[in-house]
């Protein structure tokens, strides 16, 4: 029998209301559709967490997009623990050689996934390489990397929803809200 | 400069490494001095970010004859992110003396960037990658993992006061520096959302939102 988790219940705030995002995630549609106006610009996005940012960020933008879809493991991941090292999980299913690309992120902490994929991506050939993210969290920063594109600066705490997981789950709320510690065992 | 202090230079973007992941094989493991130490520098091996274990010990106190009596070796040098990062997970009162001897590091040497990273830090790290099980095998004494080595000051190159700034990374600490810069260098169109400083980030042409 599968266990029935409360979503809902298990969210000590939320961060970030459903019209909140859209609203943000409007305005940046904007700001890249004026930015990228008049080139032929290619969305990536990097499952799984960005996948609803991606979904309604392409839908806001005016301009001509591509879009493609990169997956890659993540440290602890059961599929990493024989080799040790990131690896591509999906690789892009088209050349960027020569392309306007911006990579869509759902969060930007450590910037260890972000830093690894930028030299992947480079080795690529873009003609242009920029990053779009919809949650910044700076103070977990350890690979400074400038961030074009900004949704929300937020602060040192662990959020779910809107893509983002805890154990595979709570991806699909409509917010970002703060998981309550005693859900990961670490009441504090 | 005090009669007897080390002219040793700092590290530079650039000099050889002593351990990478690519290296595996080539080289021992270091004895790392606890547990969180050795999964940080999985984490690092994991996602190809070259790092060393102590390679640099930078005094922060002198006697009157100018002899070094106390130093500051933090734990990780980052080559290719100009970064030092120094693991703090263990007792308040150590890190309290960690702090102290932080402090007195960046008056030294200020253009020497170095993340410190505290137990919470790395209770957030391990609960990102699904580990956090791991914290309780680490606390306390069954997180030294290996036994310590031996002192780093007869290992390490030493760096002086006078040489550092002119010879180090340039760019501003990052502790503490990450959280505040993204509050203080809001812009007029960064508004606040809510007491929690969840805060709106304006988009900067070509630039960081946030550095």
């Amino acid at each position: 029998m599968v266990e029935q988790v409360d979503l809902h219940a298990d969210i000590g705030e939320v961060l970030l209301g459903e019209e909140e995002i859209q609203t943000r995630v409007a305005e940046l549609g904007r700001q890249i559709s004026a930015d990228y106006a008049g080139k032929r610009l290619t969305l990536v996005s990097v499952l799984k967490g960005s996948l609803p940012f991606m979904a309604d960020l392409m839908r806001v933008i005016d301009i001509p997009v591509r879009i493609d879809l990169m997956e890659v493991s993540s440290y602890g991941g059961k599929s990493t623990e024989s080799t040790g090292l990131v690896r591509i999980l999906k690789d892009l299913s088209a050349s960027i050689a020569g392309e306007e690309v911006l990579l869509v992120e759902d969060i930007i902490d450590t910037g260890l996934t972000l830093n690894y994929l930028l030299r992947y991506l480079r080795g690529k050939g873009p003609a242009s390489l920029r990053i779009c993210t919809l949650l910044d969290k700076p103070a977990r920063r350890l690979v400074e990397i400038p961030v074009d594109y900004t949704g929300f600066t937020i602060p040192d705490q662990f959020v779910v929803g809107y893509g983002l997981d805890y154990g595979e789950l709570y991806r699909n709320l409509r917010f970002v809200g703060v998981l309550r510690p005693e859900v990961y065992g670490a009441a504090e | 400069m005090a009669p007897g202090r080390p002219r040793a230079r700092p590290h530079r973007p650039g000099d050889p490494v002593h351990w990478s992941p690519m290296d595996q094989t080539a080289a021992p493991r270091p004895a790392f001095a606890h547990a969180s130490e050795a999964e940080f520098a999985r984490i690092l091996d994991f996602y190809e970010v070259r790092w060393e274990y102590e390679p640099h010990t930078f005094p922060i106190l002198w006697n009157l004859d100018g002899a070094v009596v106390e130093s500051f070796a933090p734990d990780f040098w980052l080559p290719d992110l100009a970064l030092y990062v120094e693991m703090t997970t263990l007792r308040q009162s150590l890190v309290r003396r960690k702090n102290r001897k932080l402090r007195r590091l960046r008056e030294l040497y200020p253009d020497i960037r170095i993340k410190l990273f505290y137990g919470r830090d790395f209770r957030a790290l391990m609960l990102k990658y699904g580990k956090l099980g791991l914290i309780d095998e680490m606390s306390g004494t069954l997180g030294q993992s290996t036994p310590a080595k031996a002192g780093p000051a007869t290992e390490a190159p030493l760096v002086t006061a006078a040489a550092a700034p002119a010879t180090t990374p340039v760019g501003p600490a990052t502790v503490g520096a990450g959280r505040t810069a993204g509050r203080e260098r809001v812009t007029p169109a960064r508004r606040r959302i809510d007491d929690r400083t969840v805060s709106r980030a304006v988009m900067t042409e070509g630039g960081s939102a946030d550095g």
